[in-house]
Protein backbone atom coordinates (compact mmCIF):
# COMPACT_ATOMS: atom_id res chain seq x y z
CA UNK A 1 0.00 0.00 0.00
CA UNK A 2 1.65 3.21 -1.09
CA UNK A 3 -1.25 5.83 0.05
CA UNK A 4 -3.15 5.46 3.08
CA UNK A 5 -7.19 4.81 2.78
CA UNK A 6 -8.99 7.45 5.20
CA UNK A 7 -12.53 8.77 6.34
CA UNK A 8 -13.65 11.97 4.58
CA UNK A 9 -17.35 12.04 5.97
CA UNK A 10 -18.89 10.70 8.42
CA UNK A 11 -23.04 10.28 8.06
CA UNK A 12 -25.15 9.10 11.77
CA UNK A 13 -28.76 8.08 12.41
CA UNK A 14 -28.36 7.43 15.85
CA UNK A 15 -31.38 6.89 18.97
CA UNK A 16 -29.12 9.72 20.43
CA UNK A 17 -28.98 11.97 17.41
CA UNK A 18 -29.53 12.40 13.64
CA UNK A 19 -26.33 13.49 12.15
CA UNK A 20 -22.66 13.57 13.83
CA UNK A 21 -23.24 16.63 15.43
CA UNK A 22 -26.14 15.95 17.77
CA UNK A 23 -24.91 12.43 17.87
CA UNK A 24 -21.05 13.38 19.70
CA UNK A 25 -22.84 15.98 21.70
CA UNK A 26 -25.33 13.78 23.37
CA UNK A 27 -22.61 10.92 23.30
CA UNK A 28 -19.60 13.18 25.21
CA UNK A 29 -22.38 13.97 27.48
CA UNK A 30 -23.17 10.63 28.63
CA UNK A 31 -26.80 10.49 28.24
CA UNK A 32 -28.62 7.86 28.15
CA UNK A 33 -31.61 7.63 25.97
CA UNK A 34 -32.69 3.82 26.35
CA UNK A 35 -36.44 3.63 26.59
CA UNK A 36 -39.09 1.77 27.17
CA UNK A 37 -40.46 -0.12 23.58
CA UNK A 38 -43.19 2.48 21.97
CA UNK A 39 -43.05 0.28 18.25
CA UNK A 40 -46.84 -0.64 17.16
CA UNK A 41 -47.42 -4.59 17.88
CA UNK A 42 -44.57 -4.62 20.21
CA UNK A 43 -46.63 -4.00 23.93
CA UNK A 44 -46.86 -7.66 24.80
CA UNK A 45 -43.44 -8.79 23.95
CA UNK A 46 -40.75 -9.52 26.71
CA UNK A 47 -38.48 -7.32 25.56
CA UNK A 48 -39.02 -3.89 27.33
CA UNK A 49 -36.21 -1.53 26.60
CA UNK A 50 -34.50 -0.50 23.25
CA UNK A 51 -32.84 2.38 21.29
CA UNK A 52 -35.37 3.68 19.32
CA UNK A 53 -34.48 6.07 16.82
CA UNK A 54 -37.08 8.62 16.73
CA UNK A 55 -35.58 11.89 15.95
CA UNK A 56 -35.54 10.48 12.28
CA UNK A 57 -38.72 11.45 9.52
CA UNK A 58 -37.48 9.70 6.40
CA UNK A 59 -39.61 11.51 4.17
CA UNK A 60 -37.68 15.06 4.85
CA UNK A 61 -34.61 12.98 3.66
CA UNK A 62 -35.49 9.81 0.95
CA UNK A 63 -37.52 10.52 -2.21
CA UNK A 64 -40.53 8.65 -1.81
CA UNK A 65 -39.78 6.30 -4.94
CA UNK A 66 -36.84 5.04 -2.60
CA UNK A 67 -38.83 5.07 0.40
CA UNK A 68 -41.84 2.77 -0.69
CA UNK A 69 -39.78 -0.14 -1.83
CA UNK A 70 -37.11 -0.02 1.03
CA UNK A 71 -37.38 -1.22 4.88
CA UNK A 72 -36.01 1.12 7.51
CA UNK A 73 -32.82 -0.20 8.01
CA UNK A 74 -32.40 0.93 4.12
CA UNK A 75 -34.14 4.33 5.00
CA UNK A 76 -31.36 4.77 7.70
CA UNK A 77 -28.71 4.04 5.47
CA UNK A 78 -29.62 6.62 2.76
CA UNK A 79 -30.46 8.98 5.19
CA UNK A 80 -26.87 8.40 6.89
CA UNK A 81 -24.94 7.77 3.38
CA UNK A 82 -26.32 11.75 2.23
CA UNK A 83 -25.09 12.50 5.72
CA UNK A 84 -21.81 11.05 5.08
CA UNK A 85 -21.00 12.35 1.72
CA UNK A 86 -22.51 16.26 2.65
CA UNK A 87 -19.76 16.54 5.31
CA UNK A 88 -17.21 15.08 2.98
CA UNK A 89 -18.18 17.24 0.30
CA UNK A 90 -18.25 14.85 -2.11
CA UNK A 91 -20.95 15.60 -5.24
CA UNK A 92 -22.59 13.83 -8.05
CA UNK A 93 -19.89 15.80 -9.76
CA UNK A 94 -16.87 14.59 -8.55
CA UNK A 95 -17.26 11.18 -9.48
CA UNK A 96 -19.98 10.71 -12.41
CA UNK A 97 -17.21 10.79 -14.96
CA UNK A 98 -15.71 7.90 -13.53
CA UNK A 99 -18.66 6.20 -11.69
CA UNK A 100 -16.86 2.85 -11.81
CA UNK A 101 -14.58 4.42 -9.20
CA UNK A 102 -16.82 4.73 -6.65
CA UNK A 103 -18.40 1.63 -4.48
CA UNK A 104 -20.68 0.71 -1.40
CA UNK A 105 -20.20 -1.56 1.18
CA UNK A 106 -22.31 -2.34 3.92
CA UNK A 107 -23.21 -4.90 6.59
CA UNK A 108 -26.00 -6.08 8.46
CA UNK A 109 -27.40 -8.53 10.59
CA UNK A 110 -31.16 -8.32 10.55
CA UNK A 111 -32.52 -7.44 7.39
CA UNK A 112 -35.73 -5.46 6.32
CA UNK A 113 -38.16 -7.15 9.00
CA UNK A 114 -41.03 -4.61 9.19
CA UNK A 115 -40.92 -5.09 5.45
CA UNK A 116 -41.22 -8.49 5.55
CA UNK A 117 -43.59 -8.64 8.04
CA UNK A 118 -45.77 -6.52 6.70
CA UNK A 119 -46.08 -7.86 3.60
CA UNK A 120 -45.96 -11.54 5.03
CA UNK A 121 -49.21 -10.24 6.60
CA UNK A 122 -50.75 -9.28 3.02
CA UNK A 123 -50.41 -12.87 2.50
CA UNK A 124 -51.97 -14.61 5.08
CA UNK A 125 -54.58 -12.34 5.83
CA UNK A 126 -55.80 -11.54 1.88
CA UNK A 127 -54.02 -13.61 -0.53
CA UNK A 128 -50.54 -13.85 -2.42
CA UNK A 129 -51.85 -11.43 -5.10
CA UNK A 130 -51.48 -8.62 -2.71
CA UNK A 131 -47.39 -8.89 -1.78
CA UNK A 132 -45.92 -6.28 -3.16
CA UNK A 133 -43.13 -7.10 -5.69
CA UNK A 134 -40.58 -4.96 -3.73
CA UNK A 135 -40.60 -7.99 -1.41
CA UNK A 136 -38.43 -9.66 -3.19
CA UNK A 137 -35.20 -7.31 -2.13
CA UNK A 138 -36.46 -4.82 0.76
CA UNK A 139 -36.54 -7.46 3.17
CA UNK A 140 -32.62 -9.06 1.66
CA UNK A 141 -29.41 -8.16 3.71
CA UNK A 142 -27.92 -6.68 0.29
CA UNK A 143 -30.89 -3.70 -0.07
CA UNK A 144 -28.83 -0.80 1.81
CA UNK A 145 -25.72 -1.18 -0.27
CA UNK A 146 -27.89 -2.19 -3.94
CA UNK A 147 -30.57 1.05 -3.17
CA UNK A 148 -27.08 3.58 -2.17
CA UNK A 149 -25.16 2.48 -5.60
CA UNK A 150 -28.65 2.61 -7.77
CA UNK A 151 -29.76 6.15 -5.92
CA UNK A 152 -26.13 7.71 -6.06
CA UNK A 153 -25.20 6.18 -9.13
CA UNK A 154 -22.24 4.26 -7.80
CA UNK A 155 -20.57 1.11 -10.17
CA UNK A 156 -17.44 0.66 -8.25
CA UNK A 157 -16.92 -2.62 -6.33
CA UNK A 158 -20.06 -3.38 -4.20
CA UNK A 159 -20.49 -5.74 -1.21
CA UNK A 160 -22.45 -6.63 2.10
CA UNK A 161 -21.12 -8.43 5.06
CA UNK A 162 -23.63 -10.74 6.78
CA UNK A 163 -21.20 -12.08 8.95
CA UNK A 164 -22.98 -11.03 12.33
CA UNK A 165 -22.08 -8.26 14.52
CA UNK A 166 -18.79 -7.71 13.75
CA UNK A 167 -19.29 -6.95 10.60
CA UNK A 168 -19.55 -3.55 10.89
CA UNK A 169 -16.02 -3.43 11.06
CA UNK A 170 -15.40 -6.12 8.61
CA UNK A 171 -17.25 -3.43 6.51
CA UNK A 172 -14.13 -1.38 6.76
CA UNK A 173 -11.63 -3.92 5.84
CA UNK A 174 -13.72 -5.02 2.33
CA UNK A 175 -13.70 -0.94 1.60
CA UNK A 176 -9.57 -0.93 2.52
CA UNK A 177 -8.96 -3.62 0.09
CA UNK A 178 -11.24 -1.53 -2.80
CA UNK A 179 -9.01 1.24 -2.26
CA UNK A 180 -5.75 -0.17 -2.41
CA UNK A 181 -7.36 -1.95 -5.79
CA UNK A 182 -7.66 1.57 -7.54
CA UNK A 183 -11.31 2.64 -6.36
CA UNK A 184 -11.13 6.11 -5.74
CA UNK A 185 -13.98 5.94 -2.43
CA UNK A 186 -16.08 4.24 -1.12
CA UNK A 187 -19.39 4.56 1.06
CA UNK A 188 -18.73 2.37 4.03
CA UNK A 189 -20.49 1.32 6.85
CA UNK A 190 -23.91 -0.73 8.45
CA UNK A 191 -27.23 0.08 9.81
CA UNK A 192 -29.99 -1.74 11.66
CA UNK A 193 -33.84 -1.71 12.26
CA UNK A 194 -34.48 -4.64 14.71
CA UNK A 195 -37.38 -3.36 16.30
CA UNK A 196 -40.59 -4.86 14.42
CA UNK A 197 -42.57 -7.15 15.93
CA UNK A 198 -40.73 -10.14 13.91
CA UNK A 199 -37.31 -8.90 14.20
CA UNK A 200 -37.86 -8.95 18.28
CA UNK A 201 -39.40 -12.23 18.15
CA UNK A 202 -36.42 -13.71 16.38
CA UNK A 203 -34.27 -11.67 19.04
CA UNK A 204 -35.75 -13.39 22.09
CA UNK A 205 -33.96 -16.55 22.35
CA UNK A 206 -30.47 -14.83 21.76
CA UNK A 207 -27.77 -15.13 24.39
CA UNK A 208 -27.62 -12.05 26.61
CA UNK A 209 -30.46 -10.28 25.34
CA UNK A 210 -31.83 -7.90 28.54
CA UNK A 211 -35.32 -8.50 29.30
CA UNK A 212 -35.44 -5.95 32.28
CA UNK A 213 -38.05 -3.09 32.44
CA UNK A 214 -35.74 -0.32 33.60
CA UNK A 215 -34.29 1.85 30.93
CA UNK A 216 -31.41 2.41 33.69
CA UNK A 217 -31.01 -0.91 34.78
CA UNK A 218 -31.15 -2.65 31.17
CA UNK A 219 -27.82 -2.77 30.06
CA UNK A 220 -24.87 -2.13 32.07
CA UNK A 221 -21.62 -3.97 31.01
CA UNK A 222 -18.17 -4.32 32.99
CA UNK A 223 -20.73 -4.23 36.40
CA UNK A 224 -21.58 -7.04 38.69
CA UNK A 225 -25.40 -6.09 37.71
CA UNK A 226 -24.75 -6.51 34.23
CA UNK A 227 -27.73 -8.61 33.37
CA UNK A 228 -27.05 -8.33 28.87
CA UNK A 229 -27.66 -6.13 25.94
CA UNK A 230 -30.57 -3.67 24.81
CA UNK A 231 -30.99 -3.66 20.87
CA UNK A 232 -31.16 -0.68 19.16
CA UNK A 233 -32.08 0.87 15.62
CA UNK A 234 -29.61 2.85 13.51
CA UNK A 235 -26.53 3.58 12.31
CA UNK A 236 -24.00 4.81 10.47
CA UNK A 237 -22.38 5.28 7.23
CA UNK A 238 -18.86 6.46 6.17
CA UNK A 239 -16.95 8.14 3.31
CA UNK A 240 -13.51 6.67 2.74
CA UNK A 241 -10.87 7.50 0.28
CA UNK A 242 -7.53 7.35 -0.55
CA UNK A 243 -5.42 9.69 1.31
CA UNK A 244 -3.88 11.34 -1.97
CA UNK A 245 -7.31 11.38 -3.82
CA UNK A 246 -8.75 12.98 -0.76
CA UNK A 247 -5.94 15.29 -0.69
CA UNK A 248 -6.18 16.39 -4.37
CA UNK A 249 -9.85 17.45 -3.75
CA UNK A 250 -8.94 19.38 -0.78
CA UNK A 251 -11.27 17.03 1.35
CA UNK A 252 -10.83 17.24 5.36
CA UNK A 253 -9.53 13.79 6.43
CA UNK A 254 -11.60 12.86 9.52
CA UNK A 255 -9.58 9.44 10.38
CA UNK A 256 -6.95 7.13 8.98
CA UNK A 257 -8.04 3.18 8.93
CA UNK A 258 -4.99 2.18 10.28
CA UNK A 259 -5.75 -1.82 11.01
CA UNK A 260 -8.10 -4.58 11.32
CA UNK A 261 -8.38 -8.13 12.05
CA UNK A 262 -10.91 -10.31 11.97
CA UNK A 263 -10.82 -14.10 13.49
CA UNK A 264 -13.43 -16.54 14.15
CA UNK A 265 -14.39 -18.76 17.43
CA UNK A 266 -17.98 -20.52 16.65
CA UNK A 267 -21.19 -19.60 18.68
CA UNK A 268 -21.81 -19.54 22.25
CA UNK A 269 -17.85 -19.87 23.15
CA UNK A 270 -17.34 -16.90 24.95
CA UNK A 271 -14.13 -18.23 26.46
CA UNK A 272 -12.55 -19.05 23.37
CA UNK A 273 -14.66 -15.61 22.33
CA UNK A 274 -11.83 -14.15 24.28
CA UNK A 275 -8.93 -15.62 22.52
CA UNK A 276 -10.33 -14.81 19.31
CA UNK A 277 -11.12 -11.55 20.11
CA UNK A 278 -7.11 -11.05 21.57
CA UNK A 279 -5.98 -12.65 18.32
CA UNK A 280 -7.63 -10.22 16.25
CA UNK A 281 -6.58 -7.03 18.02
CA UNK A 282 -2.77 -8.27 17.67
CA UNK A 283 -3.17 -8.43 13.95
CA UNK A 284 -4.97 -5.37 13.97
CA UNK A 285 -2.19 -3.52 15.69
CA UNK A 286 0.51 -5.58 13.05
CA UNK A 287 -1.35 -3.53 10.46
CA UNK A 288 -1.35 -0.27 11.67
CA UNK A 289 2.41 -1.19 12.77
CA UNK A 290 0.66 -0.04 16.41
CA UNK A 291 2.53 -0.95 19.85
CA UNK A 292 0.01 -1.42 22.52
CA UNK A 293 0.93 1.60 24.49
CA UNK A 294 0.12 3.77 21.24
CA UNK A 295 -3.92 2.67 22.03
CA UNK A 296 -5.02 5.67 23.44
CA UNK A 297 -8.80 4.51 23.84
CA UNK A 298 -10.50 1.27 23.33
CA UNK A 299 -14.56 1.29 22.66
CA UNK A 300 -15.71 -1.69 24.14
CA UNK A 301 -18.06 -4.74 22.49
CA UNK A 302 -19.44 -4.35 25.51
CA UNK A 303 -22.01 -7.51 25.30
CA UNK A 304 -23.13 -6.87 28.82
CA UNK A 305 -23.28 -10.05 30.24
CA UNK A 306 -20.58 -11.75 33.13
CA UNK A 307 -18.99 -14.06 30.91
CA UNK A 308 -19.14 -12.45 27.78
CA UNK A 309 -17.62 -8.95 30.01
CA UNK A 310 -14.63 -11.24 31.35
CA UNK A 311 -14.11 -12.78 28.39
CA UNK A 312 -13.39 -9.00 26.84
CA UNK A 313 -11.36 -7.70 29.73
CA UNK A 314 -8.98 -11.00 29.62
CA UNK A 315 -8.95 -10.14 25.67
CA UNK A 316 -7.31 -6.73 26.16
CA UNK A 317 -4.46 -7.70 29.22
CA UNK A 318 -3.75 -10.76 26.62
CA UNK A 319 -3.43 -8.78 23.72
CA UNK A 320 -2.28 -5.34 25.43
CA UNK A 321 -0.35 -6.81 28.09
CA UNK A 322 -0.20 -4.63 31.59
CA UNK A 323 -1.28 -2.03 29.66
CA UNK A 324 -4.70 -3.51 29.03
CA UNK A 325 -5.63 -2.48 32.86
CA UNK A 326 -4.44 0.98 32.25
CA UNK A 327 -5.91 2.58 28.70
CA UNK A 328 -8.94 3.85 28.80
CA UNK A 329 -12.04 2.26 28.10
CA UNK A 330 -15.49 2.89 27.07
CA UNK A 331 -18.93 1.90 25.83
CA UNK A 332 -21.40 4.68 24.71
CA UNK A 333 -23.34 2.25 23.12
CA UNK A 334 -24.56 1.53 27.21
CA UNK A 335 -26.72 4.86 26.67
CA UNK A 336 -27.86 3.97 23.03
CA UNK A 337 -28.01 0.08 23.00
CA UNK A 338 -26.50 -2.39 20.80
CA UNK A 339 -27.47 -2.09 17.05
CA UNK A 340 -26.15 -5.23 16.04
CA UNK A 341 -24.17 -4.72 12.67
CA UNK A 342 -24.84 -0.68 13.45
CA UNK A 343 -23.13 -0.99 16.39
CA UNK A 344 -19.37 -0.78 15.60
CA UNK A 345 -20.29 1.58 13.01
CA UNK A 346 -21.64 3.70 15.55
CA UNK A 347 -18.54 3.20 18.28
CA UNK A 348 -16.32 3.67 14.90
CA UNK A 349 -18.51 7.74 14.54
CA UNK A 350 -18.07 8.03 17.87
CA UNK A 351 -13.80 6.97 17.51
CA UNK A 352 -13.60 9.51 15.10
CA UNK A 353 -15.21 12.42 17.18
CA UNK A 354 -13.39 11.24 20.55
CA UNK A 355 -10.34 11.32 18.23
CA UNK A 356 -11.04 15.17 17.15
CA UNK A 357 -12.34 16.28 20.44
CA UNK A 358 -9.74 15.29 22.60
CA UNK A 359 -12.27 13.60 24.64
CA UNK A 360 -13.29 10.30 25.63
CA UNK A 361 -17.00 9.68 26.07
CA UNK A 362 -18.67 7.98 29.10
CA UNK A 363 -20.37 4.65 29.69
CA UNK A 364 -23.80 5.94 30.46
CA UNK A 365 -25.50 3.78 33.38
CA UNK A 366 -22.14 2.26 34.39
CA UNK A 367 -20.62 3.21 37.78
CA UNK A 368 -19.31 0.15 39.42
CA UNK A 369 -16.79 -1.48 37.47
CA UNK A 370 -15.78 -5.10 38.46
CA UNK A 371 -13.22 -5.62 36.06
CA UNK A 372 -9.83 -4.89 36.35
CA UNK A 373 -10.37 -2.23 33.32
CA UNK A 374 -10.04 1.55 33.53
CA UNK A 375 -13.62 2.16 32.30
CA UNK A 376 -14.53 5.64 31.77
CA UNK A 377 -17.72 6.43 33.58
CA UNK A 378 -19.99 9.53 34.93
CA UNK A 379 -18.82 12.47 32.61
CA UNK A 380 -16.41 12.47 29.62
CA UNK A 381 -12.35 12.05 30.46
CA UNK A 382 -10.25 14.90 28.24
CA UNK A 383 -7.03 13.29 26.90
CA UNK A 384 -4.52 13.45 25.01
CA UNK A 385 -6.03 11.11 21.75
CA UNK A 386 -3.99 9.73 18.62
CA UNK A 387 -5.20 6.46 18.17
CA UNK A 388 -8.66 4.36 19.00
CA UNK A 389 -8.95 0.51 19.04
CA UNK A 390 -12.97 -0.48 18.01
CA UNK A 391 -14.01 -3.94 19.18
CA UNK A 392 -16.98 -6.01 17.93
CA UNK A 393 -18.21 -9.53 18.74
CA UNK A 394 -20.86 -11.18 17.24
CA UNK A 395 -23.21 -13.46 18.20
CA UNK A 396 -22.37 -16.15 16.10
CA UNK A 397 -18.32 -15.99 16.97
CA UNK A 398 -16.98 -13.32 14.85
CA UNK A 399 -14.36 -11.35 16.43
CA UNK A 400 -12.94 -7.66 14.63
CA UNK A 401 -10.70 -5.49 15.39
CA UNK A 402 -10.21 -2.08 13.80
CA UNK A 403 -7.82 0.42 14.63
CA UNK A 404 -8.15 4.32 13.74
CA UNK A 405 -5.10 7.22 13.67
CA UNK A 406 -6.54 11.10 14.41
CA UNK A 407 -6.94 12.96 11.08
CA UNK A 408 -5.06 15.53 11.83
CA UNK A 409 -2.04 13.11 11.77
CA UNK A 410 -2.69 12.13 7.88
CA UNK A 411 -1.01 15.20 6.45
CA UNK A 412 1.94 15.03 9.00
CA UNK B 1 -62.56 -0.05 -15.18
CA UNK B 2 -61.91 -0.78 -19.22
CA UNK B 3 -59.36 -2.84 -20.57
CA UNK B 4 -57.13 -0.11 -21.34
CA UNK B 5 -56.50 2.37 -18.71
CA UNK B 6 -56.18 6.41 -19.00
CA UNK B 7 -52.80 7.85 -18.68
CA UNK B 8 -54.69 9.77 -15.47
CA UNK B 9 -55.28 6.53 -14.15
CA UNK B 10 -51.67 5.54 -14.64
CA UNK B 11 -50.32 8.46 -12.59
CA UNK B 12 -52.15 7.49 -9.47
CA UNK B 13 -51.34 3.89 -9.89
CA UNK B 14 -47.52 5.37 -10.34
CA UNK B 15 -48.15 6.98 -6.91
CA UNK B 16 -48.23 3.31 -5.35
CA UNK B 17 -44.52 2.92 -6.62
CA UNK B 18 -43.37 6.48 -4.80
CA UNK B 19 -43.95 8.29 -8.08
CA UNK B 20 -45.10 11.21 -9.02
CA UNK B 21 -45.77 12.54 -12.29
CA UNK B 22 -48.31 14.58 -14.29
CA UNK B 23 -50.11 12.79 -16.61
CA UNK B 24 -50.19 15.62 -19.20
CA UNK B 25 -46.57 15.38 -19.31
CA UNK B 26 -46.72 12.02 -19.89
CA UNK B 27 -49.17 12.58 -22.80
CA UNK B 28 -46.82 15.47 -24.04
CA UNK B 29 -43.67 13.14 -24.18
CA UNK B 30 -44.90 9.98 -25.54
CA UNK B 31 -41.33 8.49 -26.49
CA UNK B 32 -40.33 8.78 -22.63
CA UNK B 33 -39.49 5.62 -20.85
CA UNK B 34 -40.46 4.41 -17.74
CA UNK B 35 -37.32 4.88 -16.11
CA UNK B 36 -37.08 8.14 -16.91
CA UNK B 37 -39.61 9.51 -14.63
CA UNK B 38 -38.20 6.89 -12.05
CA UNK B 39 -40.31 3.33 -12.13
CA UNK B 40 -38.28 0.27 -12.15
CA UNK B 41 -39.50 -3.43 -13.16
CA UNK B 42 -40.81 -4.12 -10.13
CA UNK B 43 -42.72 -0.74 -9.67
CA UNK B 44 -44.05 -2.03 -13.18
CA UNK B 45 -45.02 -5.18 -11.92
CA UNK B 46 -46.56 -3.97 -8.35
CA UNK B 47 -48.88 -1.79 -10.59
CA UNK B 48 -49.88 -4.48 -12.51
CA UNK B 49 -50.66 -6.65 -9.51
CA UNK B 50 -52.32 -3.52 -7.86
CA UNK B 51 -54.79 -3.28 -11.22
CA UNK B 52 -55.09 -7.34 -11.14
CA UNK B 53 -56.23 -7.23 -7.45
CA UNK B 54 -59.03 -4.62 -8.50
CA UNK B 55 -60.23 -6.22 -11.64
CA UNK B 56 -60.32 -10.21 -11.74
CA UNK B 57 -60.90 -9.51 -15.88
CA UNK B 58 -57.07 -8.08 -15.79
CA UNK B 59 -54.55 -10.54 -17.15
CA UNK B 60 -51.10 -9.68 -16.45
CA UNK B 61 -49.74 -12.03 -18.74
CA UNK B 62 -50.75 -9.39 -21.65
CA UNK B 63 -48.63 -6.22 -20.51
CA UNK B 64 -45.72 -6.61 -22.54
CA UNK B 65 -41.90 -7.38 -20.36
CA UNK B 66 -40.55 -4.46 -18.96
CA UNK B 67 -37.51 -3.06 -20.84
CA UNK B 68 -35.42 0.21 -21.18
CA UNK B 69 -38.07 1.30 -23.77
CA UNK B 70 -41.80 0.70 -22.19
CA UNK B 71 -43.39 3.88 -22.21
CA UNK B 72 -46.31 4.57 -20.26
CA UNK B 73 -48.40 5.59 -23.83
CA UNK B 74 -47.38 1.97 -25.30
CA UNK B 75 -48.50 0.58 -21.44
CA UNK B 76 -51.70 2.42 -21.58
CA UNK B 77 -52.49 1.20 -25.26
CA UNK B 78 -52.00 -2.51 -24.73
CA UNK B 79 -55.66 -4.59 -24.09
CA UNK B 80 -54.99 -5.86 -20.79
CA UNK B 81 -58.52 -7.30 -19.81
Amino acid sequence: MTSRTVITGIGVIAPNGVGAGAFWKATQSGLSVLDRVTRAGCEHLPLRVAGEVRGFDPGAMVEDRFLVQTDRFTHHALAAADLALEDARLGRADYEGDPFSFGVVTAAGSGGGEFGQRELQHLWEQGPRFVGPYQSIAWFYAASTGQISIRRGLKGPCGVVCSDEAGGLDAFALAVRAIRQGSRAMLVGATEAPLAPYSIVCQLEYEGLSTSDDPERAYRPFTDKACGFVPAEGGAMFVVEDEEEAGRRGATVRAVLAGHAATFTGTRRRDAAGEGLAHAIRGALREADCAPEEIDVVFADALGTPEADAAEAAALTAALGAYGRKVPVTAPKSGTGRAYCAAPALDTAAAILALEHGVVPPTPNVYDVCHDLDVVTGSARPAELRTALVLSRGRMGSNSALVLRKGASANE
Amino acid sequence: MSDRLTLEELAVLMKTAGITVDPTEMARRPDSAFDEYGLDSLGLLGIVGELATASPNIMPFLVPPYDSTSTPTVFVNVRIG
